[in-house]
């Protein structure tokens, strides 16, 4: 299993890599620049605008930039960003823990709550409440997040006024968790709405397909318990793909959620990625990539590691 | 029974769970209540929530490039050495008095200024403020090596250089009477801090500045908000409020919903949404108020294409446009008219240029005149060019959408085809503009030299950057008498004499329109009704010019 380890670990260097070139070619080949936001200014001329392509090393050929940011990365630094000069690194984790508190309340309840409708909508087929559930599922997923995220704050914040339309803390509040929780309620219920969805879907569907198995109809006729059979029998084989599917959403821990994160005024790393793309800041959106990609290859290698572990047919090779 | 139990449900299963249901969302709703209660806590007075939809990056006021929630900062900590008040008028500020001929202040020859510095002016880590700072300050601006946004009036100065302790002297190459303006907009950094950084543009100083300004920066946290507190030691007198905290609200809307539940103080930039700017003049304890900004939108016609090189044609195609019906339906009347790149409240604008808009029956008229027949296909060519354009702007910004689906409704009708070609902000904005590679442009841009009437770096025939590779002449506009004016206005010193040369200019450009006026921009800001001191100042871009006099009846 270590050396299973270890290996995916050394195959990821190539990978990295190879994100990190197409991530910086993309994003250089797309129209546009860091510098148009200078010519809003009305006062700057082109003059100007040569001098700070300079100052910031844009007029260097591509090659070089990569090869300057990536000689950084490599000695431990992320570069500076445009506009501000800050260390790319320190914008990015003062961003990670607000992020990760979102991410984390909404995927933790969307993965409770959709496992529990995913179940109960499999165990009872066609039953009214499977009905219920797919459809809301489908609204749910129907509906963009902007819009549940306005509704929600329109309703609950602004008219209602139970809870805060945004943000994180009340200002002269920060560090009191009874505050923060008041924050995280909205912007985690919008969130898990969709994830419950996604993930009430998958779980529904996977416990049928395992429900149907032939050792399930063994088990029910050998005169097993129903949540003998659901939770013995059914639950470590259907639960597999789902383990897959949350490798694969681990990484929106640290990405963050864009919509939601610019909705609530959440202060993650949704929302910085959103300005860094307006202000085309490269240095931040290419720390940002190489902090995902990072996330997804442990995510997927996490997965494919528990999968074996619950499944003794399963052998890391 | 069994499969009844299972595939449905019965009528008293269905009764027990809606009341589960409802006793569990009492309970929750009770909860939430509770956790909802400081939301209504009485008004804080020792502090202001100013809300603003963007959050400033860069905090050293030469390096900024945001306008707007930049200057939030650069009003907070820094001081220029003089400002400008919502009159229009130059106030000292870290000078003694602003420099004019009149106080010896200026050469006869308009050449050579002298500033009086402030003594007992004080940084705030204590360090007293020196003409070195100002001397410091120049030298960065022309740095070439530092990323400063603009060098506009400073690349005049001939020789500057410190008299004493407290008395600075430029010599500028020619007479600038704008030269006020380049240093109101650019505040003062303090030579002893910044003279050791290796290398400014990425300097700790950036995010943790040392400023002479009425407050200074306590804390941030990213994304969320800035916390001011006040400087006790400012050199005039000490901010009306002990903290000001600049809350970002990326979303217009929740901004708006916050200024309306009370959680910001003040609704600043991006201001209220023009479609609710009635609702909100109505909320109770709120004051509406519409702040003219220096911004005037404006469609630019590349004058270098073959469509748009006849002045005619471009003042014909202008005539067409239904400009006050895109102010009245699609700004809901928020935007005021201009018919000038400058507000019609300027104190330069020329009061006697005429509304010529819409007139769709004399631009057919001009255009046929100017060989601009209709084709077979319904749209006007002449020697085999066709009248079909683009025109851009910002993507996904409704409104100008809106103008631009209602001028090409209007073209249309005169055989004029123009197509709707929009683009993010870091493409349209970039070479797309500078390399003057569009053919129509809807954009709203300010006067060049801040508030100055002067227009040379947008109209003046040598500062076409395609050409010279100097200015910021996008639209390629060449007149020899509007250049001959522009090159007049900045050296005369009497306003009546340079109001009646920049009255001919706006005459001239709009009888040529490189550049056809549409609207002058306006925000709708909403504020606390019990708040104070807050100035409205079309001068500057910023609502916060005099943060220090903001508080609390």
């Amino acid at each position: 299993m270590l050396s299973y380890i270890a290996r995916r670990l050394l195959h990821a260097i190539p990978l990295l890599v190879g994100v990190s070139v197409i991530g910086f070619g993309l994003m250089h080949l797309a129209p546009g620049g860091p510098l148009a936001v200078y010519t809003l200014n009305p006062t700057i001329t082109s003059q100007d605008i040569d001098r700070i392509r300079v100052a910031l090393g844009l007029d260097q050929p591509l090659h070089l930039q990569y090869l300057g940011w990536a000689g950084g990365m490599l000695t431990g630094s992320w570069g500076h960003t445009f506009f501000g000069g800050r260390p790319v690194l320190t914008v990015i984790l003062e961003r990670v823990p607000a992020t990760l508190l979102l991410m984390g309340s909404a995927l933790s309840l969307a993965i409770v709550l959709g496992l529990a409708i995913g179940i109960l909508g499999a165990v009872r087929r066609y039953s009214l409440f499977d009905y219920l559930a797919t459809t809301g599922a489908l609204v749910a997923l129907s509906f963009p997040t902007f819009w549940f995220g306005l509704m929600a704050i329109f309703l609950f914040a602004v008219e209602l006024r139970w809870l805060p339309t945004g943000g994180m803390f009340e200002l002269g509040e920060e560090g009191n968790p009874l505050d923060l929780l008041r924050h995280l309620v909205l912007p985690t219920l919008v969130l898990a709405l969709v994830i419950t969805a996604t993930w009430s879907r998958y779980a529904r569907s996977s416990f049928l397909e395992v429900m149907h198995q032939d050792y399930m109809r063994t088990a029910r006729a050998k005169g097993l318990r129903r949540h003998e059979i659901l939770f013995r029998h059914a639950f470590p084989n259907a639960v597999k793909p789902l383990i897959a599917l949350l490798g694969v959403e681990l990484p929106f821990l640290f990405s963050g959620a864009l919509v939601t994160e610019t909705i609530f005024g959440w202060p993650g790393m949704g929302r910085l990625f959103v300005d860094a793309l307006a202000m085309k800041e490269y240095p931040i959106l290419m720390g940002m990539v190489m902090f995902t990609a990072v996330f997804v290859i442990v995510g997927n290698l996490l997965a494919d590691v528990a999968i074996a572990l619950i499944d003794p047919r399963v052998r890391l090779q | 029974m069994a499969s009844k139990r299972t595939k449905g449900i019965s009528r008293r299963r269905f009764l027990a769970a809606a009341g589960t249901t409802a006793a569990v969302s009492a309970v929750g709703a009770a909860g939430v209540g509770k956790l909802a209660a400081p939301a209504l806590a009485q008004q804080n007075k020792d502090r202001i929530i100013l809300g603003m939809t963007q959050e400033p990056v860069q905090f050293n006021p030469l390096l900024y490039v945001n306008a707007g929630t930049e200057n939030v900062p650069e009003a907070c900590m820094f001081d220029a050495l003089w400002d400008v008040d919502d009159k229009g008028r130059f106030v000292p500020n870290l000078a003694v008095e602003v420099p004019s001929q009149a106080n010896g202040g200026i050469s006869a020859d308009g050449k050579v200024w002298k500033v009086n510095l402030k003594r007992g002016v004080k940084w705030s880590d204590g360090q007293p403020f020196t003409a070195k700072d100002v001397e410091f300050t120049y030298r960065t601006i022309m740095d070439p090596k530092v990323a400063v946004r603009s060098r506009a009036g400073f690349d005049l100065i001939k020789n500057l250089k410190v008299a004493d302790s407290h008395t600075v002297e430029m010599e500028l190459a020619r007479p600038f009477t704008p030269f006020l303006w380049a240093w109101q907009n650019m505040h003062i950094v303090p030579e002893h801090l910044l003279s050791k950084e290796a290398n400014i543009n990425t300097s700790g100083y950036n995010s943790q500045p040392i400023g002479t300004g009425p407050f200074v920066l306590k804390s941030r946290t990213a994304g969320s908000h800035m916390v001011y507190e006040r400087n006790p030691d400012y050199h005039r007198g000490p901010a009306k409020v002990r903290s000001l905290i600049h809350k970002f609200v990326p979303d217009q809307l929740v901004l708006y919903g916050q200024a309306r539940t009370g959680e910001v103080d003040y609704m600043g930039l991006s201001g209220v949404p023009v479609d609710r700017r009635a609702e909100a003049a109505k909320i109770a304890d709120r004051i509406f108020i519409g702040i003219p900004q220096p911004w005037v939108q404006f469609i630019y016609f590349n004058c270098a294409k073959p469509q748009f090189k006849d002045p005619k044609v471009r003042k014909a195609l202008y005539i067409a446009l239904e400009m006050q019906k895109s102010l009245d339906d699609i700004y809901y009347g928020a935007y005021p008219r201009t018919l000038s790149y400058l507000h019609k409240t300027h104190w330069a604008y020329n009061q006697a240029l005429k509304e010529e808009t819409p007139n769709p029956e004399l631009a057919a008229k001009m255009l046929d005149e100017a060989g601009w027949k209709v084709g077979a296909d319904g749209i006007r060519e002449k020697d085999g060019v066709k009248m079909k354009f683009t025109m851009s702007t910002t993507a996904g910004v409704p409104a100008r959408q809106g103008c631009q689906a209602l001028f090409q409704q209007n073209w249309k009708r005169i055989g004029v085809d123009m197509e709707i070609k929009n683009m993010p902000a870091s493409v349209v904005w970039g070479e797309y503009t500078t390399k003057s590679q569009f053919d129509t442009l809807l954009v709203a841009w300010e006067p060049t030299v801040g508030m100055d009437p002067d227009y040379t770096a947008r109209a003046h025939s040598k500062q076409i950057p395609l050409k010279t590779g100097f200015g910021s002449n996008y639209t390629q506009y060449e007149n020899a008498e509007v250049d001959r004016l522009l090159e007049l206005g900045v050296t005369q010193t009497d306003p009546e004499m340079r109001k009646k040369t920049y009255a001919r200019i706006q005459e001239i450009l709009l009888e040529e329109v490189p550049f056809a006026p549409q609207g002058s921009t306006n925000q709708g800001h909403l504020r606390k009704a019990a708040m104070t001191g807050i100035r409205p100042n079309e001068y500057v871009v910023d609502v916060t010019w005099n943060v220090q006099e903001w508080g609390w009846a």
